[in-house]
């Protein structure tokens, strides 16, 4: 495995892992807000890493940012 | 196609090609506005979807979603190597993302099968509707994925394979993490 590719997935399993555990906490607001985020962060490395959209064009870049803050916006302000 | 010809700058051809990203986006925008729609009907029985959400497994929901993941980067090397000219290794690699595949596939199966022994099944009430459907059709993506990835890993081995081929495969094959990525903490966690 190259090297950006196996400390991403490091990273990726790392955020899991934490994700699992504060869920424990999710009667705070708070937990919430920090789950979304990470699972925001994985997916971005996702696409950015693994599906390589670090090398498209800016567009696929801007379009998949703007899906994942509106869906996060979203989500939050309906909680 | 010369394996280092391809300009992903170029509007038209994000790694994996302009439809299957515009696929991409039509399933991310449908499984976003389910989810929407999960917190949305969560809100008017907050305690229901409480109660429900700690019938499922969260440990399950995590191991899955490492499964994903790890498949998802041994595909990401599969692409590399091939680009690389390396077939053997990137046939090597595919055949670990598909494994990855299989066993996010048992998990999921042995979780649906607990699920329905304990009573808690499609018509159950709301969050499991919910539950159902969203695994249920990710489910579906994953065993369409593995189809694709098998007819890939035959066109590998025979030496027909293109990069455009192994780029969209991957590209379809990440979109499953992603959206499990955005299922398993709507699902298994905030509620």
């Amino acid at each position: 495995m190259t090297k950006t590719i196996s400390y991403t997935l490091l990273i990726l399993i790392i955020l899991t892992i934490i994700t699992a555990l504060v869920s424990n906490f999710i009667d705070l607001k708070i937990g919430v807000f920090f789950i979304l985020i990470l699972s925001v962060i994985k997916f971005t490395f996702v696409s950015f890493q693994f599906m390589e959209l670090k090398k498209a064009h800016i567009f696929w870049k801007i379009t998949l940012t703007i899906y994942l803050l509106l869906f996060m916006a979203i989500i939050l302000g309906v909680l | 196609m010369d394996k280092t010809q391809i300009n992903y700058k170029n509007i038209y051809y994000p790694p994996g090609g302009i439809l299957l990203w515009i696929l991409i986006f039509l399933e991310l925008i449908t499984f976003g506005v389910a989810l929407i729609v999960l917190v949305v009907n969560s809100k008017e029985n907050p305690e229901l979807f409480h109660q429900s959400r700690l019938h499922l497994n969260s440990t399950f929901g995590a191991i899955n979603t490492i499964f994903l993941l790890t498949s998802g980067a041994f595909m990401a090397v599969t692409v590399h190597q091939f680009k690389l000219n390396n077939n053997l290794i990137a046939s090597k690699y595919l055949k670990l993302t598909m494994l990855g595949g299989m066993l996010f596939l048992i998990l999921k199966g042995f979780e649906y099968y607990l699920k329905i022994e304990s009573g808690h099944t499609l018509g159950s009430n709301s969050f499991f509707t919910f539950y159902w459907l969203l695994t249920g059709f990710h489910v579906i993506h994953v065993l369409v994925g593995m189809v694709i990835l098998l007819f890939t890993q035959n066109g590998l081995k025979k030496g027909k394979t293109l990069l455009e081929d192994i780029e969209a495969s991957a590209a379809f094959w990440h979109m499953c993490d992603l959206i499990w990525l955005l299922l398993f903490p709507m699902l298994y966690l905030i509620f």
